[in-house]
């Protein structure tokens, strides 16, 4: 999830990858290509010294957590001499943060909102590079006890923090079970046994895909199978354009799994893959591809996200799939009408959710986590939600947000904005397993690529990565 | 001195060693597992894949870096403004920053907007996909390299080239040697140490590929430009194992030793008796 929408979102927001491919995974919208029109193209504590660990691997670990600890102290010192200092008397929360472009910002609007609206705390938004990077980065920090008390991270590797024990529990914060988040979106909606589990996140910047269409070359209804989807895809397509074109990757595979009426990982914890769903949606692209209707993008995660991007606004592909946090940047940046459309339905209509969640960090002080919840029960306000919501394309996490929008006539002057919203209806949660990131990142996303460029048989490739997961018992 | 030398090499080196006999991921504790990472990062065929695209990126600027910077060498190594701008401007590539030439190249090979395939649109041939297929990206990559390192290679050769005894050319003239005769039997076979100091320079730096590769292509499509460098960064930042990506860096180490190796011996065969 997370992933799937931090991409997006990174991306989204144009942030990072636009310029540069690394940077550009930022799936979660972001960043880069929100940020300034881009010329089309033609033209991202621990527990290492467990009790229960052997003395060689305790004596590994704090020689390693001594050194990362000098390291991230560094780093941190360097990093605090580059952000504002907190004024006398408040607490001054470090934020790590992975927006680029508008998204960053925007964010960064917010953070100073905050700031000026109480005289306790102070916080501090540090930009970390993409959702990958930012990732790495806290995990080092984590490991060298040096974590800032908030971050956010993509939903896919949350059970894995959650396990390794790394993150917060929230309940007992004031507020914590009585946000009014949408259903689909916070930690009870978004994975499966959820609100079984003790709270770890609270959603920031959440999206679903969407179908964006250049309504120059259509203005029909949205396809509602898979089939009209083809259908619509070669009608589009003409000779130096391509009429379909969709990342290939994790989450939108996700999605077609969904649709085939697939689970990637089982209720008993089997990472199946989806089985025959999972099969039949990589075969649907392949499919497309095969017959020169959709468009491939090349490059990996969020450099292939923006550089379908580029290919939708140059004209060059007629229908995109794509985040929600994209939308304010297409429509922005288009000299034609972008219309936004719900994905189709297979078997059943089925999104995954994407972007990152925050999380409060377990190894911080105690008087920081509290500081730091402030600020999450701030950005989880309606103002601040929907201001977020607004100017980027992420969907209002909060049903107050989402209210205070359609109170002003926001979705009937933007209907792009409400496509996502009205999705959730059909979301998907994600399955609580600590090996879905390795899963995502290790197994599935590599071989989709595969199976696309060499065209290879779907149900071996599918078939292989369950034979691994079980192998490392993901 | 020495401190710094234990602090920053050694330490991190032994350290290395130490870490990929463990399973870890930074956030829960190492676990001891022998020899599993080396047989897994074995086992799985990626560290042959990487290392077989290492080499073969590695060969093709070799022997590019090395033929075309000798071949500049000769045409520059003469007096006037012309070559010394000539040899200015080859040079110059060299001291461009990897980040730089990365984002150049990004634009240039784009295969739709890049400058090249705009060119070859222009001359009624089909578009190549430099960065988008698998049989054409290591090659791009190759390319890319080649252009970065050949102004070394000519300013090495220049260095060669300039250290020639001028007798023996002469001695060679008056025995009647033409200039192609001369450059076949005397001067290529003198500037043979700085082919071999040129030679293993230009592996050391292709073995350290990495700026190009995370700009360019992400180790694509479908791992074939996943150079050495490159997959012990996707196992210790994408895939969370310190373990893995840590024996990767032993063998790395292994291979750049063994390079020197061969180095040192290569130029000690040169040496006079």
């Amino acid at each position: 999830m997370a992933e799937a929408g931090g991409v997006a979102d990174a991306v989204a927001g144009g942030e990072t990858f636009a310029a540069s491919s690394a940077s550009s995974r930022e799936r979660h919208a972001g960043a880069a290509a929100q940020t300034r029109p881009k010329p089309r193209v033609r033209q991202r504590f621990c527990s290492l010294a467990n009790d229960t660990e052997s003395g060689p691997a305790i004596a590994l670990a704090m020689q390693r957590r001594a050194l990362l600890r000098s390291a991230a102290a560094l780093c941190g010192t360097a990093l605090g001499c580059s952000a504002r200092e907190a004024p006398a008397g408040r607490v001054s929360v470090p934020f790590w943060f992975t927006y680029g472009g508008r998204n960053r910002a925007t964010l960064e609007t917010l953070v100073a909102r905050f700031n000026q609206a109480q005289t306790d705390v102070w916080v501090r938004a540090i930009f970390q590079g993409d959702y990958y990077e930012g990732l790495a980065k806290l995990r080092t920090a984590l490991a060298a006890g040096a974590a800032p008390p908030l971050s956010h991270v993509v939903g896919e590797v949350v059970p894995y923090l959650a396990a390794a024990g790394v993150l917060e529990p929230l309940d007992e914060y004031p507020g914590a079970r009585s946000l009014p988040l949408h259903p689909a979106l916070g930690q009870a909606g978004s994975f499966i046994g959820g609100a079984e589990r003790p709270l770890v996140i609270v959603p920031f910047n959440r999206s679903t895909p969407i179908a964006y269409v250049n309504q120059q070359h259509y203005d029909g209804p949205a396809p509602a199978s898979w089939s009209e989807l083809q259908g619509v895809a070669r009608a589009l397509t003409r000779a130096g354009r391509f009429g379909f074109g969709c990342p290939i990757d994790w989450w939108y595979w996700a999605a077609l799994v969904g649709q085939a009426g697939g689970e990637i990982v089982e209720p008993d914890g089997n990472v199946s893959l989806g089985g025959a769903a999972g099969v039949a949606a990589l075969e649907l692209w392949q499919r497309m591809v095969g017959a020169g209707t959709m468009k491939q993008p090349p490059g990996r995660d969020y450099n292939a996200w923006e550089q379908l991007s580029q290919d939708f606004l140059a004209g060059r592909v007629s229908m995109i799939w794509s985040s929600t946090a994209f939308v304010r940047y297409l429509e922005e940046t288009a000299d034609f009408p972008v219309r936004a459309l719900p994905l189709p339905h297979g078997q059943r209509g089925a999104v995954p959710t994407g972007g990152t969640h925050f999380v409060v960090l377990k190894s911080a002080a105690r008087e920081l986590k509290q500081a730091a919840w402030r600020f999450v029960r701030y950005l989880t306000g309606a103002d601040a939600a929907a201001f977020w919501s607004r100017e980027t394309g992420y969907l209002p996490v909060t049903t107050d947000a989402a209210r205070a929008l359609e109170a002003v006539g926001f979705y009937a002057q933007h209907p792009n904005y409400r496509v996502a919203l009205d999705q959730l209806e059909v979301a998907r949660p994600w399955p609580w397993s600590k090996g879905l990131f390795r899963v995502q990142r290790e197994l599935v996303q590599p071989r989709l690529e595969a199976a696309l460029l060499e065209q290879l048989d779907a149900a071996r490739v599918l078939s292989d990565a369950r034979q691994l997961a079980r192998e490392a018992a993901l | 001195m020495l401190a710094a030398l234990c602090v920053f090499f050694v330490y991190p080196a032994l350290s290395a060693l130490h870490t990929s006999f463990y399973d870890w991921d930074l956030l829960t504790p190492p676990r001891f597992v022998g020899f599993d990472n080396y047989r897994a990062i074995f086992g799985s065929g990626e560290l042959l894949a990487s290392l077989g695209t290492t080499l073969l990126i590695s060969a093709v600027v070799v022997a590019g870096s090395s033929l075309l910077g000798l071949a500049l060498a000769l045409a520059v190594h003469r007096p006037g403004r012309l070559a010394a701008a000539a040899r200015s401007a080859v040079f110059s590539a060299y001291v461009v920053s990897w980040v730089s030439v990365g984002l150049l190249f990004l634009w240039i090979f784009d295969a739709d907007a890049g400058i090249v395939n705009r060119a070859l649109g222009g001359l009624g041939l089909a578009p190549v996909k430099w960065l988008t297929s698998t049989r054409v990206a290591p090659f791009t990559v190759a390319l890319i390299v080649i252009w970065k390192v050949t102004g070394y290679a000519m300013v090495v050769f220049l260095s060669g080239l300039a250290a020639l005894p001028p007798e023996v050319q002469e001695a060679a003239a008056l025995d009647g040697a033409g200039p192609l005769s001369r450059l076949r039997h005397v001067t290529l076979p003198l500037l043979r140490p700085t082919a071999a100091f040129v030679g293993t320079t230009s592996l050391i730096a292709s073995f350290q590929l990495f700026d190009v590769v995370r700009l360019l292509t992400q180790g694509g499509p479908v791992r074939s430009t996943t150079v050495l460098v490159y997959a012990i960064y996707e196992q210790l930042f994408r895939d969370l194992r310190v373990g893995r990506a840590s024996a990767l860096v032993v063998v790395f180490f292994v291979s750049l030793a063994s390079l020197t190796w061969l180095k040192r011996r290569l130029f000690r065969e040169e040496e006079p008796a």
